[in-house]
Order: C-alpha cells, then sequence, then structure tokens
C-alpha cells in the first residue's frame, strides 16, 4: 500500500469511549449488548478494548453518517435505540464584541462559514488530567491545554477548530484563499509540504498558516509562550477539502469530518463550546469576535413519506405512530396525515434527502431482523440475452477436462518486462495510469506471459509435467478479447505399461485444439505460419474461411530461456473466442449410418516432405467420387528407407454406399484411379 | 451305436460337480458343447443308426445339450470362481488414460453460486471489464470527490473515455457497472446475475488482491420488496453453504441501494473460530437516483441488489486461509477441486 493509500485508511474507526459516553446517557447495557445493538442498528462495532480502566469500542462508521464521528452523536444514536434520554452539554452564547475585518474570505463556495474567536491573556499549559484520559482513550495525544480543548471539542459535537497564535498572525488577519503556486507551508507535523492552487488555505497577509480544513502550520502554532489565541470554527467544502487530501497525501482526524460534511449550525456551537472551555481553562478572557456566514441558514426541507410506501418497499406493516416515534427519538420533526407522515430531519443529518432515506431509518429502528422472510416473483425475464459465450466457454472447460487440462486463473496486470522476454517487446498495450507497483503496470495483450510465469512457478517447485488452460481477457485501445491459452510441457501421462515415458509434442496440443474446434462444430483450417514466439518449423495459424482463429505450436526456445525454463520444451496454443462467439451455430441432422459393408483399403505411399497430408486428402476425396467415404491417416515413416527428401505415410481409404453392397472391381477401380492421381498430381511413389 | 445317457447324465452332472475355475468350465463345455463335443458326436450318429432308434437318439441329444446348458449357467452364476487360473491380473494397479483435468475452484465457485439464482430465473450477463466513470460511479450515486468512493479506490488506464472528455478510462472496482448497463439497455421486469473479474488498488496479502472476482444480482419490477431480498439471500445461503447456516441481515450504506445491508453468517456453523461473524454480502434497495440516472420513469420501478466476492465464498466454504492461493496455481492446489 501507498503511503497515500494507507493514509486513507487509518482513520476509518471512530472509537467511542463509555465513560465520556456516560456524560450524555446512561444505555443501561452491557457492553455485549450495547455492541449487538449498535451493530444491527448500522453501526458496526469491530473490536472491543480497555484503556486506563475506560471500555473503548472501535466502530465503522458509513460515510453517511458523519452526525455519528462524535461522542454526542453516538449518544442521540444509542438514545434513540435505546429510548433513553440524551443529556446535551450547556453550551453558553456569548455576547461578544464584534471585531471588523478580522477575517476575508476570498473563496467563498469552499468556505461558507467561518468564526474567529479572539481569546487574550491566555496561560498554556497541561490539560487537566480528566481531559486527557479521555483524549489518550481515543488516541489522541495530549499536547496542551488549548490545543486538546480543540480536540475534545471535535470528538465531543464534531465541529473541526483550530487554534492560532494570534501574534504571530503577520497583520492580525485571516484570509480564506487558494494557494498561490510556488507557496509552500512546514505543517504541525514538521513537514514542509508544497501547496498549489487547487489547495484552499488560512493565510495571514504573507503566507499561508494552516491548509484549510487538515492541518495549522507550525510556525503559528500555540506554545508555552502564547499569550493571544485566535480560535478558528469554519466550514469548508467537501470536495476541496478531499481533493487536497489526496493531493498532499494528508489526512487529519479534522478533514475526515469535512470530508463527509459537518454540519453548518454546528459551527457556532463548537466556536461556543470551546470558548467556554478555554477561558475556563486557560484564564484567558474573550476579546472579539468576527464572523462570516454565507448562506445563514440551509433550510430544512420537509420530506413527505406514505406509509403505503414504507410497507410496499420493506414488505411489512408499520403504524403510523410507532414510525413517528422512532423518527421523533433520531431527532425528526414528525406530523402524521392520512396514511402518510410529513418529516423534517435534524440538521445534522444531510444523509436525509428523500422518503427511501427516512424509510431506511424507520427499517432500522424496526431492525432488519424483524423483516420477514419471502421469496421474490421473478417475472420472465425482459431480456434476449445471447448464453452464446458462456455455453461456448463450459463447453471448452468440458472438453480440456476431459484432455486432461487443469484452469488456471492468472493475474492480467503485468509488466513490461515480461513482455520484453517474451518477445512481444512492440506489442501494443494499455498502460494502468496509477499502477501500484511496477509489476502491475499494464493489462495484458497476450495470454502467453502470464501463463509462462505459473509454468515457472511450478517448474521451481519441481512439479514438471502440467497442462494448463485460461480462459480469461486480452486488453486493448478497442476493446476487451476473451481468448483461450493451453500451455503444455512435461511427460505426455503415466502410462506404466509402456517403458519409454514420452514427453507431450505438438499433436497432443494440436489434438486439444481439434476436439475444441470439433466440440463447436467448426472445421477450421491449419497452416503453417510464423510467429514471433513460435518455433519457426513448429507454428501454424488456425483459420476459418480466411479469419485468423488462433495458433499453436512450440515456444520458441529463446524465449523460454529468458524465462529460465532449461530443460522441456512448452507448446502454446492461443484461440480467439470473439472470433468464434459470432459464428453461425452449427445445427445438427440425423446423418444415415450405412447397413452396407465397408471395404477398408490401405494405401502406403511416398511423398517430398514438403506436401501436407491435408493435400493427399483433398486428392483422394476430390476422385473418390461418391463411395469413397473417409481417408484415416495411420502413421508417418520418416526413417531412411525412402528416397531423400520424402516422408512415408500410410494411410486407409474406406469405401461404402448407403443404399447397396459394393462390387469388388468398382472398389478396385476407384482405388486405383486415386492412386494414379495420387502419383501424377503429387508426385507420390508407391511403398 | 447306442447310447446309455442315463450314464451320461450322470457323468456330466459329476463333472460339473468338481469344476471350481472358469477354465475347468470351459473344457465341459468344449467336452459335451463343442464343434467336436459329445452331443455333436451323438447327432453325428444319427447318420448310422436304425430308424427305430432315431427319435429316442435325438432326443437324447436334445436332453443332453440342455442339461450340460443349465449345469454351466448354473456355475456360471456363482457357485465357481471365474478366476482365469493363468492370468491373475493385479487390480490395485492404476488404471491409465489420459488424467482427469480440473476447472478452477473459483470458476466452480463462480457457477455454483451462479446456478443457485439460474435455478431461480435470474439470467447471467457478463459485461466489460474496462469501464467509464460513469457507469461505475456517477450513474450509481457515487459522485466524482465524495467519501463513498473511499471503499472504491479504483485503478485507472492511460486512455480517454471516449464518451467523457478529460475523463480516463477505469478498471471496475466493482461489477455494478453492469447493472447500470443492462438498465440503460433494458426495461423492466428484469433479473440478472453480472460476474467477473474487478479491480482495487489493495495491496497483495492473505485476504486482499488487486484482482478479484464478483457475482452480483440485480431484479428489478414494480414491486420488489426488502422482505423479498432477505428471502432471496437466505435461500441463497441454505443451498450455497448448506440448510444448517445462520446469517443475519445488518444495516449498512452502499450509495446505489437503500436500505442497504451486509450479510454476516456464523463462522460457528462453518467451522471457523476466528470471529463469531463473518461478512459474506453487501445488498439493499436499488436507490431511486440510480434509477433516475439510467432513465426510468420516476417512481415506477422498485428493485434489489446483491454483490459477493467469489474469492471470499470460496474460501470460507472449503477453509482456503490465502487469497494468493487462488492466481498462484500450484498444481498441487488445482488437482484438489
Amino acid at each position: 500500500m501507498t503511503p497515500k493509500q494507507l493514509l486513507c485508511f487509518q482513520i476509518k474507526i471512530m472509537k467511542l469511549s463509555l465513560n465520556w459516553l456516560k456524560d450524555y446517557i446512561d444505555p443501561k447495557l452491557s457492553t455485549n449488548e450495547l455492541t449487538e445493538r449498535l451493530t444491527m442498528a448500522g453501526l458496526e462495532v469491530e473490536s472491543v478494548e480497555t484503556i486506563n480502566g475506560d471500555t473503548v469500542l472501535e466502530m465503522e462508521i458509513t460515510p453517511n453518517r458523519p452526525d455519528c464521528l462524535n461522542i454526542l452523536g453516538l449518544a442521540r444514536e444509542i438514545g434513540s435505540i435505546t429510548g433513553k434520554t440524551v443529556i446535551n452539554p450547556k453550551i453558553k452564547s456569548h455576547k461578544i464584541p464584534h471585531l471588523k475585518n478580522l477575517i476575508q474570505i476570498e473563496n467563498k463556495k469552499e468556505c461558507s462559514r467561518y468564526i474567529g474567536t479572539l481569546i487574550k491573556d491566555v496561560q498554556i499549559k497541561n490539560a487537566p488530567l480528566e481531559m486527557k484520559h479521555r483524549l489518550t482513550a481515543l488516541g489522541i495525544n495530549a499536547i496542551n491545554n488549548a490545543v486538546d480543548i480543540t480536540n475534545f471539542v471535535l470528538m465531543e459535537i464534531g465541529q473541526p477548530l483550530h487554534v492560532f497564535d494570534f501574534d504571530k498572525l503577520v497583520g492580525g488577519k485571516i484570509f480564506v484563499r487558494r494557494a498561490k503556486d510556488g507557496e509552500s507551508i512546514v505543517t504541525l507535523d514538521g513537514i514542509e509540504r508544497k501547496l498549489d492552487s487547487s489547495i484552499l488555505v488560512i493565510a495571514d497577509t504573507q503566507k499561508p498558516v494552516a491548509i484549510a480544513g487538515i492541518m495549522g502550520g507550525r510556525d503559528t502554532q500555540i506554545t508555552a509562550s502564547t499569550k493571544n489565541i485566535l480560535l478558528e470554527s469554519a466550514h469548508f467544502e467537501m470536495g476541496i477539502i478531499r481533493r487536497a487530501c489526496r493531493s498532499l497525501g494528508l489526512r487529519s482526524d479534522s478533514s475526515y469530518r469535512f470530508e463527509r460534511n459537518v454540519n453548518f449550525e454546528g459551527v457556532l456551537t463548537g466556536a461556543n463550546r470551546a470558548t467556554d472551555l478555554l477561558i475556563a481553562q486557560t484564564g484567558g478572557h474573550l476579546s472579539r469576535r468576527d464572523e462570516i456566514s454565507i448562506n445563514a441558514k440551509s433550510i430544512a426541507t420537509k420530506i413527505k413519506v406514505k406509509i403505503a410506501d414504507i410497507e410496499s418497499l420493506l414488505g411489512i406493516a408499520v403504524k403510523p405512530v410507532q414510525a413517528k416515534t422512532w423518527l421523533s427519538r433520531l431527532g425528526f420533526k414528525v406530523t402524521t396525515s392520512a396514511g402518510a407522515l410529513t418529516v423534517t430531519a435534524p440538521d445534522n443529518r444531510a444523509d436525509i434527502q428523500a422518503d427511501v432515506d427516512v424509510i431506511e431509518e424507520i427499517a432500522r429502528m424496526i431492525g432488519f431482523d424483524h423483516i420477514p422472510l419471502e421469496l421474490p416473483h421473478v417475472n420472465m425475464v425482459n431480456i434476449v440475452v445471447d448464453q452464446g459465450p458462456r455455453e461456448i466457454k463450459n463447453k471448452i472447460r468440458k472438453v480440456l477436462m476431459a484432455g486432461g487440462v487443469d484452469e488456471i486463473i492468472t493475474h492480467n496486470m503485468i509488466n513490461s518486462k515480461m513482455l520484453i522476454k517474451t518477445k512481444m517487446p512492440d506489442i501494443k498495450y494499455i498502460r494502468i495510469f496509477n499502477p501500484l507497483n511496477q509489476d502491475q503496470e499494464l493489462m495484458r495483450p497476450s495470454m502467453l506471459p502470464s501463463m509462462l510465469q505459473v509454468a515457472v512457478t511450478n517448474i521451481n517447485r519441481g512439479q514438471k509435467d502440467f497442462r494448463f488452460f485460461e480462459i480469461g481477457k486480452r486488453y486493448f485501445l478497442d476493446g476487451e478479447k476473451e481468448t483461450v491459452g493451453i500451455l503444455l510441457s512435461g511427460r505426455r501421462s503415466n502410462d506404466w505399461r509402456s517403458s519409454k515415458k514420452d514427453a507431450v509434442e505438438v499433436f497432443d496440443l494440436k489434438g486439444l485444439v481439434d476436439r475444441i474446434l470439433e466440440s463447436l462444430g467448426i472445421n477450421a483450417v491449419y497452416a503453417p505460419n510464423s510467429f514471433a514466439v513460435l518455433d519457426a518449423g513448429c507454428a501454424a495459424s488456425i483459420t476459418l474461411n480466411g479469419k485468423y482463429l488462433g495458433s499453436f505450436g512450440k515456444v520458441d526456445r529463446a524465449i523460454l530461456n529468458n524465462w529460465d525454463i532449461k530443460n522441456q520444451d512448452i507448446y502454446f496454443a492461443g484461440i480467439h473466442l470473439d472470433e468464434i462467439y459470432p459464428l453461425p451455430r452449427k445445427t445438427l441432422k440425423y446423418q444415415l449410418s450405412s447397413e452396407f459393408p465397408a471395404i477398408v483399403r490401405d494405401v502406403s505411399l511416398a511423398v517430398k516432405k514438403e506436401t501436407p497430408y491435408k493435400k493427399i486428402e483433398e486428392t483422394c476425396i476430390k476422385h473418390g467420387g461418391d463411395i469413397l467415404k473417409s481417408v484415416n491417416f495411420i502413421e508417418q515413416y520418416l526413417g531412411d528407407k525412402i528416397p531423400a527428401g520424402t516422408k512415408g505415410l500410410v494411410f486407409s481409404c474406406q469405401y461404402q454406399s448407403n443404399t447397396r453392397t459394393l462390387r469388388e472391381d468398382e472398389t478396385a477401380q476407384v482405388h486405383e484411379r486415386i492412386l494414379q492421381a495420387l502419383i501424377q498430381d503429387l508426385g507420390a511413389i508407391r511403398r | 451305436m447306442l447310447w446309455n445317457f442315463q450314464d451320461i447324465h450322470l457323468q456330466a452332472q459329476a463333472e460339473a460337480k468338481a469344476i471350481d475355475n472358469s477354465q475347468a468350465l470351459e473344457a465341459f463345455r468344449l467336452k459335451y458343447l463343442g464343434k467336436k463335443g459329445l452331443v455333436a458326436d451323438i447327432f453325428a450318429s444319427l447318420g448310422k443308426a436304425e430308424a427305430a432308434d432315431k427319435a429316442a437318439i435325438g432326443k437324447g441329444a436334445n436332453d443332453l445339450r440342455t442339461l450340460v446348458e443349465s449345469l454351466i449357467a448354473e456355475k456360471s452364476s456363482g457357485t465357481i470362481s471365474t478366476k482365469s487360473a493363468v492370468e491373475l491380473i493385479d487390480v490395485t494397479l492404476p488404471g491409465t488414460g489420459t488424467p482427469l483435468g480440473h476447472t478452477h475452484i473459483l470458476t466452480q465457485t463462480m457457477n455454483e453460486i451462479i446456478a443457485v439464482f439460474e435455478g431461480m430465473g435470474f439470467v447471467a450477463i457478463e459485461t466489460p471489464e474496462i469501464e467509464t466513470e460513469f457507469h461505475n460511479f456517477t450513474g450509481l450515486n457515487i459522485p466524482i470527490d465524495h467519501p463513498s468512493r473511499d471503499a472504491f479506490d479504483t485503478f485507472y488506464l492511460d486512455a480517454e473515455d471516449p464518451t467523457a472528455k478529460g475523463r480516463r478510462l477505469l478498471l471496475r472496482s466493482h461489477t455494478s457497472p453492469g447493472q447500470v448497463r443492462i438498465m440503460k439497455a433494458h426495461k423492466p421486469p428484469m433479473a440478472v446475475i453480472v460476474l467477473g473479474r474487478v479491480y482495487r488498488p489493495d495491496a497483495v496479502d492473505a485476504s486482499h488482491s488487486f484482482m478479484f472476482h464478483q457475482v452480483e444480482g440485480l431484479l428489478v419490477d414494480e414491486k420488489a420488496q426488502f422482505s423479498q431480498l432477505k428471502g432471496l439471500l437466505t435461500e441463497f445461503c441454505r443451498r450455497f453453504f448448506g440448510p444448517k447456516v445462520i446469517m443475519r441481515f445488518r444495516p449498512h450504506f452502499f450509495p446505489f441501494t437503500e436500505p442497504s445491508a451486509e450479510v454476516d453468517i456464523n463462522a460457528e456453523v462453518l467451522g471457523i473460530q476466528r470471529k463469531k461473524w463473518l461478512e459474506i454480502l453487501g445488498c439493499g434497495m436499488v436507490n431511486p437516483k440510480v434509477f433516475d440516472a439510467v432513465g426510468y420513469p420516476k417512481g415506477k420501478y422498485k428493485g434489489f441488489a446483491f454483490g459477493m466476492g467469489v474469492e471470499r465464498m470460496a474460501m470460507l466454504k472449503y477453509g482456503i486461509n490465502d487469497i494468493r492461493l487462488f492466481y498462484e496455481n500450484d498444481v498441487r492446489f488445482l488437482k484438489q477441486f
């Protein structure tokens, strides 16, 4: 995981201290019961730990519930689950002299509210022990009273805050603006970070003093000698904070909440709560405040929810009175009318926008486990799906299984070195823009490299006999191409009756290709061909009506050497399924099997080495007339008992009629005609 | 020549009694019924016999044949061992022929999952792995720069999306873009399964891989209910894990469903001690915003969707403890399934 990603996952967990929780609510449940109830209400407790005698629940809060990223929010949720009352902390609303022009917001869309409160003559020291314990239980380091208060309020009510040493702000002013290209800031963690115009910052008249919503700067931080404090409580737009976190690779408890949206109303509450605590604990006094609020108040929308819609979506009967009670406990304002509820969500529930959102709240309160089980009425699907590809793939799997080939599933993200090792330096491929590492930098344009990788893995473990196939994709700019790759190596089989342990060779591979094509009803043509990856003397293309379906052959020795495969040959076939899918399906029709006897005549010939057997077969068929039923290959002889430059071929011709018993003399006549044609057309010599 | 049929019969019966192997039985058969056997001899003697004796001799020969046939039948049906005295084969030697190939356990698991839903009327469809941001995110109510994208870190490709200028194509981070494609192309009702490889930039360890497989289901009609989703998935788990499975539906959040749930199964039933509950799949009622995105009329349709990781299902069912084993393809692993 890259450092950036690590940070994304670091702060996934919200910690709930049960001691702290009891300031606001006593759920009167055992830890186990509380854990279970929270989890089944959608607030999953991942683990429970004990820290300094306090029980701390580690919870996964889903991104739609930023209101639960603080203790008071969780107290409210527990209140609605248990029906117990929540006691909110008492927060004074201060009458504060206004300080004009302390704050200037340049990007009002990105900072819709900023409250700056100036507290003078503070004494910076350690925070009280109780507050320190609270923070430690949640995994937050205690620093000093001022900073600890901002963290305390963040965890208590969810409003991110920041404190500046006011005397270090040049010009005594705050600007909320985009950073200028070339600006940089040393953040509280001591790291210098380069900024650019995509990042929102808090600045004084000279320079950025904080990265908005993410982290403050070291130069203006609170130190033991700080006398005057500027407390920031603000609302930043989710997207700009999220983008800045990503580009900086920096996240914090504050940014985590801003990304998920903080409550606009909480900005003032947070400022007031922190002001109370700062005055009480630092001995400072409230000087002045400046506030800029762009959209004065978010207008709470009323949502109408029909009872019938609740019931039909969930599949359970719901009493309006009961629904009203549940929603009220969750802080919703509810009025009932005939068959419907009209609700207004609390201001911290920005996730509630439509009736389904309200129905989900009701479902959570009912408890998903209380919703009955039914089976859906699946209608005849209105989609004509071409099941061909899946049928074809399953057919191929069956054929290859019967042929003793094991299916593998390999990584299709590979690196360019693998391509070079496989003699494909110039092949076009799609590069991954943000790879995890260089081992997975591109989408494979060929099956062979990842299959060779599997061969190497097995050879290194002493498993040298293998037959593999993979049905996977190759990736190109114009699309994904489905392919069957077959890789054979090692001994043919373990037939203990033959003393010779033959290695597999190309005809074993061809046999598999034959059987695949036969199972699909395809009469393909094999022709010698040359491919960069295959041995020049042992490579064939597979075509049908001139269309290229794939290839097979012996993998080039140089490639195997590159892969450190030393003592064995490897045979590879690739069949392009995307060329096969559109082919018309073979229609099957019964062919009469003749009830009359067949006459079989063996033929033994020597022909020039370069004459393909296929040619001989074609010549036979051409001259065989109606009675030649089939030509069947028997064997090939390459020894020295025949003229140099020739090969011996033995095959048989089968003669048969569907309507009568053939006469000996007519068969002999046709057979002789075939032999003469072979001699004259192909220069064959009788043996 | 006269034949003492009574003695011949007694003799044959005595000989048959002594037979204890198939060779002896064959010799017995040849002695009486062979081309040069006794029955043939008797028939041959007919030519030289007195006319008066012919009927008796003919009958005697036929009776003898019937007797010998029945004796042979009796012996063959079990009273003797048919073991060949000469060629005693060692039946424990291995049989020959091409050994069986094995389909990958992920293919098997995927087919097993799909078969359950196909049996209920769902149709399985494959859609592309290279996707657009619209199909993978926006159409599924996952806006750009929204924290709900955190769960879907994504590989982008060095290629521009031809449908959205300036945006890159990506490798789908879940099979859900298939839902968007299918809904854009078809009108409900529909019950479909989407399957295949998905990609997330997760560092590889025993339980994470940057490439894995998902199976996803979607049903859309005018009456889909959460209770039906629960019933369907409960039935699925019973068939996949066995009738004893214990499961729970826990509220969760997915941008494309509302209400959303995660399904846990009780680990003890599967014999796994690590944790009491194990999460196996996510599901929910299709969020109306998704129907909006694919252009369905407002309020007309309801639907539910669910998705699961094939590797995870296979690991739980077959006790595989490391996800890397699936892609390493050691023959000793492959041959087990």
